[in-house]
Order: structure tokens, then sequence, then C-alpha cells
């Protein structure tokens, strides 16, 4: 039972993981708490049921998955749709606000009125009711004792992949470089000839596609709809809180952690308590430890 | 400027809102209310049910409507917040005027208004689909006046459909996952009696909060009962995926169903072929020429089956009330309360759905005769309590297809209800 | 009264309940710079703490107790006060979107309390027949007294504010929001007095809460849900925050819109596509906050004499 626990909190938790870096580094590069971040998620993953539509499915199944090779073009799909309301959102209401100096609330409360509107276009487009890129089920095969499914387990090493793609393009890139700069100090990079606007239009861009990758991968193993975004924020946020802020490994870890505790604590609250864990363990971190896990 | 903007749309908005009072006062249409959630976590449910109540009124007027005049359905969207609930129903009531409303498809909604709007302003409110029994304890206290209607049958009737449906596939030991509300919390409840008195017992229940990312600790959990069947009584979004992460997780294909999930969609999200030993339950639609007139209108209207939680209900909701509105003297509230009574007269006529089902009743009704509404659900009569005790049935999945199993009839639901002690 | 009256008497009695949480919230946030992102936790308190003291006993154990009316409506204030003390020694020295973090979750909290704590809530069944006020003066009566006693209470909380806020107290909270280290360096005490304005502006929530259970007679867990916050910090900032008669206006345009939005579906769409009327009306209201952001950031009457918090917040930023 513990370890089945374990497992499925590690599953769920690799897609909070991948989400909750995109909160992180926008926390730190952009400067607030996005609250319409998992709305990208939302978008991602209904821009690849589009493409999915639009082919008529994901192609013949392959291997032990539920889907086929088209997913590979939806998900690509669900990147640009997400990093293309990344873009148009920074430029039509971030980019002005920045410009007059508005501060943190004024700009959480914009990505508030963002989300509404992002989510309720998805409704207006696809409807209420939820949807998956395929109908198959998996029936979850034994492994030691503990019940997987083989998707879950490609979700698992999607999001190592996309992790490693990440941390190449932060540490081998110079707009990686400019983003990190930025997130130390603006007015300094400034100062080096970095151009922060340029940054903060890749930390849009890459939070936004992580958000997708997020959603796409959700949508995968439970189901599209349209407040699934707003289903995930508080993980998200005390995911990339309990990791400390601009810490890339410390959201995976706060992520996984957040997935295994949610799980684990079945054993010692009622499940209809579940939905409070991820909170109780913001409020303890930020009493605790403030910075996070890895945050400096 | 944009402050001109935004005075203008301010002072703009009330004009809108109140123009329609002049037409309210005029003869024709009469006015319906209704308050359904077109958005929100109900939204799906409640688009289908707003589109039937749309087609009932359309057969009142196509069936000359009432006293004259055409009815129109004044449609409110309550977003599942209950101040937005009570904000529809009091601008429908003291604004467009409407003498009853209709829908109203959550128990928290519904007892919001039933508190503080329709009671106080005596306009009889004929839901489709609140189960909540908190309202019998309201109405048998006098604190709703006979003026609370509902069409849909109170939790029991559906906790006595489960445990029929339970038992008499020979399940003596089922797990519970239910949804962690209102109606969730009571239907368990009366669900472990339910089956206690048929001679099993449950193997445990596990709640589920609605709108989770995942539910695979639920499922878990529920698996780790070790039950020899599901009894899965959930949303229809929350259902599918606790119904897939069941399956997928190798739990028993003895499914009980509850009748939120009695839909196409539930049966393609989680696949036909791991249902063939499903079993579901669903209030009323005893087969009958009443029912299949309304499947019949429903199957033109949309081009598909009338399958899904309150379509029936709701149809019923409306055209009674719509039947009580030519009954009534006067196109009031408590005239309409009354009436909703003497259009279930025994000795009547028998009045069915569709459009030309209802031209019968209205033109008996306006040439003083005594008509007996039949619904889309089949025969029902309001109690003292405005409540219904309405026959169940049984349904189960052939070749991917919903098909009925089994009708709980009235007489029999009587019986079941004694001897489970309700 | 005529149908128009009638609900306009209804509408000013919402907008007045609203009117008072967001006066509380521009104690808090306005004056003193704290992002409560929980609000409707606070409103929750009070409203349940009044449903359990007034109501008949149901469900088995919950209520019975018949407390008078103004009674119970004190008791509840001081409950959210003492809640608010207890989460605000928690959480007062968290940065600004910390805070907002932290209070989001404290709601969200609070909403599953209410759902599972049965023996006192009541769970999803919700508690039903709460005491309301002016029962002997039929419907009519009681519309009308209790929009006047909400207005009442709304002039009251906006006075009493209005003369906190002006007293050197106020000018001290304001001083710490834009400075704190400046205004620490004069020998103020930060974190109480930052503490002091988070409980004072968690009361009047507290009060809405129970004239809200008082006005409607039943409360469940869906009256609080996470939109209801929303709704509010968008009545203070079209409103304009750290003024207080914006913030009043503030909470009767943003409720009027925000039920006339409804009304227009109504009357603008044609039947067949008022289905999607809810989905077009959120994008309305997301765009028109949008708008009102971008373009006039300070709401319709920002704050006087300063230019508006919101305007100058790096600091507060910076600060963790």
């Amino acid at each position: 039972m513990i370890a089945q626990l374990v497992v499925d909190g590690l599953l769920t938790g690799a897609v909070i993981a991948l989400g909750a870096i995109g909160v992180t580094l926008g926390l730190a590069i952009l400067r607030f708490a996005n609250f319409g971040y998992a709305e990208f998620a939302t978008v991602g993953g209904y821009g690849a049921l589009a493409a999915v539509l639009a082919y008529g499915g994901t192609g013949a199944p392959l291997g032990p998955f539920t889907f086929g090779g088209f997913m590979a073009v939806a998900l690509a799909a669900g990147l640009a749709a997400a990093g293309l309301m990344a873009l148009i959102g920074d430029w039509a209401v971030f980019r002005p606000l920045r410009r007059r100096g508005a501060g943190p609330l004024v700009l959480i409360f914009a990505s508030f009125g963002l989300a509404l509107v992002a989510r309720n276009l998805v409704l207006l487009a696809f409807g209420p009711q939820p949807e998956y890129y395929s109908r198959e089920i998996q029936i979850a095969v034994l492994l030691g004792g503990v019940r997987v499914m083989p998707d879950q387990v490609l979700v698992l090493a999607v999001a190592g992949l996309a992790l490693a793609a990440l941390v190449w393009l932060l540490r081998r890139t110079r707009i990686g470089l400019a983003m990190r700069a930025v997130a130390e100090n603006p007015a300094l990079a400034q100062a080096c000839a970095i151009d922060p606007e340029a940054a903060i239009r890749a930390t849009w861009l890459v939070t936004g596609a992580l958000g997708a990758l997020a959603g796409t991968l959700y949508g995968l193993t439970v189901q599209l709809r349209p407040e699934m975004g707003a289903n995930l924020l508080l993980p998200l946020f005390t995911a990339a809180v309990l990791g400390g802020v601009g810490s890339v490994p410390g959201a995976v870890i706060g992520g996984l952690l957040v997935g295994v505790a949610e799980n684990l604590s079945v054993l010692v609250l009622p499940t209809s308590y579940k939905a409070i864990i991820p909170f109780l363990i913001m409020l303890a971190c930020f009493l605790l430890r403030p910075k996070g896990l890895f945050g400096r | 400027m944009t402050k001109r903007l935004l005075i203008a749309l301010v002072g703009a908005l009330p004009l809108l809102a109140f123009g329609g009072e002049a037409r309210a006062q005029a003869a024709c249409p009469h006015k319906l209310g209704a308050v359904i959630p077109l958005t929100g976590p109900q939204g799906p449910i409640g688009k289908p049910i707003a589109d039937t109540a749309q087609l009932a009124i359309e057969h009142v007027n196509a069936a000359g409507g009432v006293k004259g005049c055409p009815i129109e359905l004044v449609l409110r969207d309550d977003t599942g917040q209950p101040t937005l609930g009570v904000d529809a129903a009091r601008y429908l009531v003291d604004v467009q005027k409407t003498p009853a409303i209709v829908g109203v498809v959550g128990s928290g909604i519904a007892l919001a208004i039933v508190s503080s709007v329709t009671t106080a302003a005596k306009v009889p409110m004929v839901s489709c689909c609140a189960v909540t029994p908190t309202l019998t304890k309201m109405a048998e206290d006098g604190k709703t006046e006979g003026y609370f209607f509902r069409t849909i049958p109170t939790s029991r009737v559906f906790a006595v459909a489960h445990a029929v449906a339970t038992t008499d596939r020979g399940y003596k030991n089922p797990a519970v996952i239910y949804v962690n509300n209102d109606f969730g919390s009571t239907l368990l409840r009366d669900l472990e009696k339910a089956i206690a008195a048929l001679g099993g017992k449950i193997a445990g229940a596990v709640p589920y909060n609605e709108n989770q990312p995942s539910y695979r600790t639920e499922v878990n959990q529920a698996l780790a009962l070790k039950g020899d069947a599901l009894i899965l009584i959930a949303f229809s979004q929350d259902g599918a995926t606790i119904g897939r992460e069941w399956i997928s997780l190798g739990g028993t294909q003895n499914l009980v169903l509850h009748n939120t999930l009695r839909s196409q969609d539930f049966i393609n999200a989680v696949g036909a072929r791991f249902l063939g030993k499903a079993a579901g339950i669903d209030n009323a639609q005893v087969a009958g020429p009443s029912v299949d007139a309304f499947n019949a209108a429903f199957k033109a209207k949309f081009n598909r089956d009338p399958v899904g939680p309150g379509l029936h209900t709701v149809y019923d909701s409306a055209a009674v009330t719509a039947l009580a509105m030519q009954q009534a003297r006067a196109l009031d509230g408590t005239a309409i309360r009354d009436a909703l009574r003497l259009v279930q007269d025994a000795a009547g006529e028998v009045v069915m759905p569709g459009a030309e089902g209802l031209k019968k009743g209205l033109d008996a009704i306006k040439a003083g005769r005594k008509v007996r509404y039949v619904g889309a659900t089949g025969p029902f009569g309001f109690d003292k309590n405005g409540d219904v005790s309405g026959p169940a049935l049984v349904w189960k999945i052939d070749d991917g297809k919903l098909a009925t199993d089994k009708v709980i009839d009235l007489e029999q639901m009587a019986a079941l209800f004694r001897r489970i002690g309700y | 009264m005529t149908g128009i009256a009638s609900y306009l008497v209804f509408f000013v009695t919402l907008a007045s309940i609203f009117a008072v949480v967001t006066l509380g919230l521009n104690l808090q946030w306005g004056f003193s710079g704290q992002f409560n992102a929980g609000v409707v936790g606070f409103m929750a308190v009070g409203a349940y703490v009044y449903a359990f003291l007034t109501a008949p006993l149901q469900h088995g154990q919950v209520g019975g107790l018949h407390w008078p009316i103004a009674p119970a409506m004190i008791a509840s204030v001081l409950a959210t006060a003492l809640v608010a003390l207890v989460i605000g020694r928690l959480t007062i020295r968290l940065r600004t979107d910390y805070l907002a973090l932290a209070t989001f979750g404290i709601a969200a909290a609070i909403h599953q309390l209410a759902l599972n704590l049965e023996d006192i809530t009541g769970g999803g069944r919700g508690i039903t027949s709460i005491a309301k006020p002016f029962q002997g003066l039929g419907p009519e009566g009681f519309a009308l007294a209790f929009g006047a006693l909400a207005l009442g209470l709304l002039a009251a909380c906006h006075l009493l504010l209005q003369r906190l806020v002006r007293s050197p107290w106020g000018r001290s909270l304001r001083a710490i929001r834009e400075d704190e280290i400046a205004a620490a360096a004069l020998g103020k005490d930060v974190d109480r007095l930052r503490l002091t304005a988070f409980v004072l502006g968690a009361a009047p929530m507290g009060l809405a809460g129970a004239l809200y259970a008082a006005f409607i007679g039943y409360v469940s867990p869906y009256d609080f849900t996470a939109i209801v916050t929303f709704q509010i910090w968008a009545m203070l900032i079209v409103g304009g925050s750290g003024n207080n008669r914006g913030a009043v206006l503030g909470a009767f345009v943003v409720w009027a819109l925000w039920s006339m939005s409804g009304i227009a579906v109504v009357h603008l769409l044609p039947t067949r596509l008022q289905v999607q009327g809810g989905a077009v009306q959120a994008i309305l209201i997301g765009a028109l906050l949008i708008i009102m952001l971008v373009f006039r950031s300070r709401g319709m009457i920002g704050e006087s004499l300063h230019s508006s918090p919101v305007l100058q917040d790096e600091t507060a930023a910076g600060r963790s």
C-alpha cells in the first residue's frame, strides 16, 4: 500500500514538477506570482486536443501506449498555442504595465483577469465536457507489487527530458544566461548590455511551454477540462515555494514531494481532506524555511 | 476616456436590465423564470437541462400557449454560485415578474433561493434537480409555505435503487466511492440502511472532493477495501476520471453507477468493453406512452437520445408549471401554487408531453375539465411537502448502448421504503 | 414597492454587504499593503459562527443554541478577528506575494473544513433556518429594514475606518506601507501595526459574512469559493485602493456589472445562444478588469494626497 502510494505520488508529482518549474522561473524573473500561470496548462492541453481533433485521432497506438505517433505533433501544437498566449499576454497586458512601473499586485491581478478570459475562451470553444486524446484505457501492470501504467512511465521520462533540455537552455545558451542575469539583478543585467525585455519574453515563452507540456501530459494521463488549470494552481505554487523561488531542481523536488505527500496523507487523514495538504506544506514551509529547500 | 466609457457602460446596463419591465407588464408573452447553471462546475449538466426546458416551452407555445399568450422562458445562469442564484431569482421575481421559477439544479442554490426569495415573495419554485432531504425537512417545518415543489424524487429513491441493483446481482459487500457534498453524504447514509435491509453490507466508503486533478488515491483506497463490487456516486466529469482509473488499476468491473453517469459520454470515456457487467440506476422513466412521447420529441429536436441527469425532470417541471399557469385563475404565485396540485387530478384526463399532448391538456383546462399530467418521468404526484416519490429503474449497457434492465414501480418502491424503514 | 424598487433594495443590500468587506480589505491592502487573497475565508468564519449560534438544531448536532441576533453578530465579528489574529501572527513577516499565496491557501482550507466538519457546519448540506432579523415586518418590511441595516452598518464601518486612517495610527500605517525600514527607524513597531491592521481589516469581513447569513437564511460551503475573493478584489481595484469612498463605490459598480451583465445576456443574446452566455460574461468581466488595470490602475477614485500604492510598490516587492 505505501509503496503504491509513493509511486502514485511520484507520477502525479512529475506533472506538478513541470508546472512548478515554470512558476518558479516566473517568480524569479518576472517578479510576480502569476495566478494565471496554470491556464497555460489548459490552453496547451486543449491546443494539442485541437490538433488531435483536426487529424482525427492520434494514429495507431504505439507499443504499450494509448496514443499514436501524431501525439508528438499535437504536443508541438499545444506548446505553440501556450507560447503564443504567453507572448500575446505579455505584449498586450504585462509589458504596458511594466512600462508604467506597476507593482506586483497589479500584475497578479491582471493575471487573474487574463486567466478568467483564457479559461472561458477554452470553455466557449471546446465546451464543458471532459475530453481525452485517446479513449483507450490501459490496464495497469504490476511491477514489484506496484500498479503502474505505461503512459505514466512515459510521462515521467518526458518530464525528465524536458528538465534536461531546460537545464541546457539555462546553462549553455546566451538567452539562458540573460534570463538568469535578469533574475539576479535586472539593473545590473541591463548595464551589461543584456536586453531585459528579450529575457522576459524568453521567460514567458519557456514558462508557457512548460505549462503546456504539463497540461498535455496531464490530459494524457487524466483528462482535459476547462477548469483543470485552476485546480492545479495551489499544488503548483506550493511546489515552487517549497523548492525555493528560482531553483529549478528545487521545483522538481518540490513537485515530487507535494505529489507524494498528498498521496501519503490518506494514511493519517480522511481522503476528503487531501485537498488541504498542499496548503499545509506551503504554510509549514513559510514558517520554517521561507526561502524553500533550495532557495538562496 | 476610459472613465467616461465605464460610466457610460454602468449607466447603460440598468436601462438594459429594466427595459424588460415595460414588456413584463404587457399582455404577451407570459413569462416563466428559470435559474440553471450554464457555466462553472455544474455547466456540463446544466446546459442540456436548459435546452430541454426550452424544448418544453416550445411545445407549450406550439400548443397555443397559456391563457392566449405564448410563454417566454427567462433563463438566468447561476454559475453554481449561490449569491448569483439568489440575485437571479430576485431579478426574475421582482423585475421580470415571473410568477414561478423552474430549473434550479444545485441543492445549495435551491436552499438559498427558497430561504431568501421565493417563499417570501410567494412564488412557487418547481425544481428539476435538487434532491436534498433538507428541503423536505423545511417543508415539514412549514418553512416553505408550500411554495417548493420538485419533479425529481429525493435521494432515498436513489438509495433504494442502488441497493436493489447491487443485491439483485448478488453483490454482498460493495465498496462505495461518493462525492463529498450534500447529495453524496446524504445518499450514503440512506444507502447503508437500504443495503443492510436487503441483505448486504457496505465494505467501506471513500469520499472524494469535486474537481481534483487526480483520483488515484481515492481509487486505491477503495481498492484496498476489497469489495465485490463498486457503487460509484459521482458527477459526470469526475465520474469518468474515477471510472477510468478504477478500471486501469484493476478494479472489479462489477460497477453500480449513479444516474449522473447515465450518459453516452461516460460510456465513451471509460470504454464499453469494460462496462459489460456495469449497471446503473436512475429515477422514474417507467416505460410508457408518456415517456416515449418525450423521448421522441427530444430526439426529433436534438437528434440524440435524452440520456443524462435532469432532462426528463426539467421537462416535467416546465410543463407542469405551464399547465398550472393555464389552470390558475390568475397568473400570481399563490394561484399557481394551488393549481400545481389541481393539474395532477387523479380523475382527470391524461395529458402527456409533446406539443400535441400539451395542447390537449391546455384546451381541456380552458374548457373547464380536470386533467392529470403524466410526464416525461411517467406518472407522478406531489405530496404534501412538494416532493414526488417516483419509481426508479436499473439500467445496463448492452453493446455500448444504454438499456433498461428493470423498473421498480411505485408500489414496489413503497414496499421497499417500508421494509427499509425510512 | 414596485418590482424595480424592490430589486434595487435587494441590490443595495447585497452591494452594501460586499462594500463592508471591501472596506476591510482596503484597510489591509490599501492602507497597510498586506495582500490578503483569502478574503472569502474570513467571510465564511463570520457567516458560519452566526449560523451556528442562531440556527435551530439540525442534522443531529448542529445549532440549537438560539442566540439572539445582536450578540450572535458581535460574536461572529469577534471570532473572525480571533481567527485573523492567529493567521496574522503566523504570516505577518511574509513578503507580499507569499502572503497572497498563504491566505489563498487558508481560504481553500477553510472551504474544505466547512465541507468536512459535518458536526459544526453541516458539511455540504449547510445550515438552514438561520435567524433573520425583522421577521415581524413581513417580506417587504424585512427587505427595507434589512437594506437600511446593511447601509447603516456600511456607513458606520466607513466612518470608523475613515477616522482610523486619518489618525496618527493610520499615518504610521501608510508610512510602513511606503517604506518599512524608514518607519521602523522612526521607532514604529512595524509588526504590531501591521498585525493590528490585518485583524481590524478582517473584522468587517466577518461582519459581512454574518450579515449575508442573516439576509439569506442559509449558508453552505458553495457560498464561499475563491471567485468571491476575486470579486471583492475587483471591487477594490476598480474603486481605487487606498480610498475608502473608492472601495464603497467599487463594490457597488462591480456588483452591478457582475449581476447586470447576466441580465444583459438574457436580453441581448438570442435564446438559443444563452447557454453560452455565462462564458461570454466571464470573458467580458476579465477583459474589463485588464483594461481598467492597464489604462486606469488608480481605480475610479484613487488615493488622495498620495499617488496610488499600486504604482509605487516596487519597494514592497523588493523586501522579503
